[in-house]
């Protein structure tokens, strides 16, 4: 009951100022931009020219899973880069405002304000997701070829953990510092420390929240899901939780201050 | 050859005016900006693609 109110809330002022047309659609541009620059690479340079006369190349075309595996990775920066611009404010601007203490003046529960706000941007970063890979999907089945709606939709559920995990991550930091600046900065240092980690100890963090991507690679090239990505889906929800639980003790412990 | 470049590049075009659209909305009904108003109309006209985020993530002031 209190949570939907929050949660009505927080759609109510997405969709007001226009996160909910803008993101899905920043998303859709990123996601379809390298697979339609790698068709169309050979004839750009035809019409740019400054080639030498009688210079052929042979650009070998990437393959589906390749052109996927393109959309995926853009998703994985500039994707990452947006959440966390979107969501650095969720609750530092209202610390920094007073807002928050005129919403929890009201018996509002910390957990009901913190999953409730975090579910909100769950629900919009999810919908931009799944809007921009069926849009590369319809795009890479017209020029590459196809691939199975199915491993489409699996993988973007594993996309979504992955993004699931670093909202938790700007979550908890937007509980520590008021500031928005700081809590962007903290949460892609973070997130780029767990990415470096990840990949100099490859082979033995196996279960690793970093390798999902590689994982959703691993399935479009092979068509498998290796066991390993469950057991790195299941630490990303485990650590979401560990982040949103410190974040609501980290919260009750400033009202007591 | 070139219809299907049409074809392929329309609802990208469709999408970034979309985008800019909506910019300029978001930036006549928002009551302070940082930086000068006109500024950001330009920003978000010629910015191409990253002139509309910019806009929504850096212009408008709370």
């Amino acid at each position: 009951m209190q949570w939907t109110t929050i949660f009505k809330k927080e759609l109510l002022e997405n969709w007001r100022n226009f996160k909910w047309i803008w993101v899905p659609i920043v998303f859709i541009l990123f996601a379809i931009m390298d697979p339609l620059t790698a068709y169309f690479l050979p004839r750009i340079l035809e019409t740019v020219g400054g080639l030498p006369e009688g210079a052929t190349i042979d650009f070998p075309m990437p393959s589906v899973a390749e052109a996927m595996m393109m959309s995926f990775n853009q998703l994985g920066m500039i994707g990452v880069l947006i959440t966390i611009v979107i969501s650095m404010g969720l609750v530092s601007s209202e610390l920094k405002s007073g807002v928050y203490e005129l919403i929890l003046s009201k018996p509002v529960s910390y957990t009901n304000y913190i999953t409730a706000k975090f579910t909100s941007i769950l629900l919009l970063v999810s919908v931009a997701l799944l809007a921009s890979i069926l849009v590369a999907w319809y795009y890479i089945n017209i020029l590459f070829g196809s691939i199975s709606f199915t491993q489409i939709l699996i993988s973007t559920f594993f996309f979504i953990i992955y993004f699931m995990l670093i909202l938790g991550i700007v979550m908890l930091f937007n509980t520590f510092f008021k500031s928005q600046g700081m809590v962007a900065f903290l949460s892609i240092v973070t997130i780029i420390a767990i990415n470096a980690i990840t990949s100099i100890y490859s082979h033995v963090l196996t279960w690793s929240p970093g390798l999902i991507s590689d994982y959703i690679g691993v399935y479009f090239y092979s068509g498998e899901i290796e066991t390993e990505t469950w057991f790195s889906l299941a630490i990303a929800i485990i650590l979401t939780i560990i982040c949103l639980m410190i974040a609501i003790t980290t919260l009750k412990n400033r009202a007591i201050e | 050859m070139d219809s299907q470049l049409i074809q392929l590049l329309l609802p990208i075009i469709i999408l970034q005016f979309i985008l800019i659209i909506i910019a300029l909305i978001d930036l006549k009904r928002v009551e302070a900006t940082r930086g000068p108003k006109w500024l950001w109309v330009l920003i978000i006209i010629l910015g191409n693609l990253a002139g509309p985020i910019i806009y929504f993530i850096i212009g408008r002031r709370p």
